[in-house]
């Protein structure tokens, strides 16, 4: 299996980590260079870890696990004005990025009110485009769970973050912390910055249980082994974008559109196989700039092999 | 301010009397405040904002809130209230020009070729746009999904009556009881 870990130090003698992370048949996910200060973050097979934690250490850096690297985490709210943005949503969206995702802060349509609060087909379809949802909802409890209807058709696991402590909310979401409603400043205090943990821990463990499911039954392909082929197209090469390419656990969004490309993505060659057997591709719901590349597991794949030969 | 909160829900009721408070701070009016009551009803849905301020808003001019002293073509100017010192320097630059103002020190101005008959009647705060801000401070601290509001504006009281969809007769007879209520009492508290 591949981890994902995030390299932290200088600019000197990368070139060796680099050709490491290549020897060993790992890839970089995202690098981030500032003046002489360089953060990699890459996916490596488990077992090769000892050979970058030793070249980390040879050139002065430090190696620290990102548990939540390679994912994409929708935090929504229920709507985008200033009632619920940009506290606490926004300190949700930034402690997940320092546990290494990539997350997404979006404010539904019509989700505020109690009896009118709404989530339309087109949302549900955009937010099951993500490996997570956080629900970040307000300060009484008759309200919050007025509200679990929002949840209810959604396909990716559902964290639930919320003032008071709402009951029967376990058949909808994963997971519900309380104690964190609506705010009028941001999280600073010590008492808050622990709920934030608290927030990135439950994350974690909801994202593990995942994974651990996908290995049941592995991915033809490991998005991080599919990333490296893209990248070599120039058109994403050249996308301008923020972060091209994103991983996610099962795929991958690449960020440039699936109408424009689709003879690309159609017929990539991957182990032997064109990309559209071993994968769903399809455009982004939330904008036809986006491709989404679900990854078929391998027994999707030896299914589909067997129908064919019949 | 003095915040009292009525409601069902004990996490709900800490939770708005906090946020209340942290959204008149950020508008910079906690001066004004005498006492706020809050009656938070979610599961109706009906929510009643009730506040006393320490006085009627009321307009300000620069001759309320500084001294003056001629001496020749030049206008010593002294301000007293520290609250209205940004809002006078950018009302003085705006009409005799940055380089017609000389700022000695935070509270003490000189303005060359004005008099003080041109200067003492300019209104630095209007008791209007007080009370809209005020105003705009409740919308905000009311869930957002609550939109069919009835407001009562009396002296030195504003009340506003919140729902979701339809605003019925009781809800108004409610806020009305609560206003009369803050009314009475602020005409027990003096008015600073």
């Amino acid at each position: 299996m591949f981890e994902v870990v995030k390299y932290d130090g200088g600019v000197y003698r990368s070139n060796e980590l680099y050709e490491a992370i290549e020897d060993v048949g790992g890839t970089v996910i995202n690098r981030m260079h500032s003046a002489q200060v360089l953060t990699v973050t890459m996916s490596i097979p488990e077992e090769d870890h000892e050979v970058i934690a030793k070249i980390t250490k040879e050139i002065g850096g430090q190696l620290f696990n990102v548990p939540l690297a390679g994912t994409e985490i929708a935090v929504v709210g229920c709507t985008l004005g200033r009632h619920h943005m940009p506290h606490p949503i926004c300190d949700i969206a930034e402690i997940l990025r320092e546990e290494g995702s990539i997350s997404v802060v979006m404010g539904l349509a019509r989700g505020r009110g109690k009896k009118t609060s709404q989530i339309s087909l087109r949302e549900i379809s955009i937010i099951d485009e993500y490996d997570a949802v956080i629900f970040m909802l307000g300060n009484f409890k008759a309200c919050v769970e007025e509200k679990k209807a929002l949840m209810e058709k959604i396909s990716v696991p559902v964290i639930l973050v919320c003032g008071p402590e709402p009951e029967g909310m376990e058949d909808v979401c994963e997971a519900v912390i309380s104690g964190v409603g609506r705010k009028a400043a941001r999280m600073k205090a010590p008492e808050e910055r622990a709920k934030l943990n608290e927030i990135a821990d439950t994350v974690v463990k909801v994202i593990s249980e995942k994974k651990a499911m996908l290995e049941e039954d592995p991915l033809f392909i490991h998005p991080a082994e599919l990333k490296p082929l893209l990248e070599s197209y120039e058109p994403i090469d050249m996308c301008l974008r923020p972060a091209p390419i994103v991983l996610h656990l099962d795929g991958l969004r690449v960020k440039i559109p699936y109408r424009e490309h689709k003879e690309y993505f159609d017929n990539l060659m991957v182990y032997g196989r064109r990309l559209s057997e071993i994968a769903d591709i399809r455009e982004s719901k939330m904008e036809d700039s986006s491709t989404i590349i679900r990854i078929k597991t391998m027994s999707a794949v030896r299914d589909q092999d067997a129908k064919k030969a019949e | 301010m003095d915040i009292t909160v009525d409601g069902p829900d004990g996490y709900g009721n800490d939770a708005y009397a906090k946020l209340f408070d942290d959204i008149i701070g950020d508008i910079g009016k906690s001066f004004m405040f005498r006492k706020a009551h809050l009656c938070l009803k979610p599961e109706v849905p009906l929510f009643i904002f009730s506040v006393m301020l320490k006085n009627h808003p009321s307009s300000k001019t620069i001759g309320d809130v500084a001294s003056f002293r001629a001496e020749g073509t030049e206008l010593h100017m002294s301000i007293s209230n520290e609250r209205y010192a940004p809002d006078i320097l950018s009302r003085l630059w705006k009409v005799y020009g940055r380089g017609k103002v000389d700022q000695q020190t935070r509270f003490d101005l000189i303005v060359h070729d004005a008099r003080q008959e041109d200067i003492e009647d300019m209104v630095v705060s209007s008791g209007e746009e007080s009370v809209k801000e005020i105003m705009g401070a409740f919308w905000r601290s009311l869930p957002e999904g609550i939109r069919v509001r009835h407001t009562y504006v009396d002296g030195r009281v504003i009340t506003v009556v919140a729902t979701e969809e339809i605003m019925r007769q009781e809800f108004l007879d409610e806020g009305l009881e609560l206003h009369q209520r803050m009314l009475k009492e602020s005409e027990v508290e003096e008015d600073v």
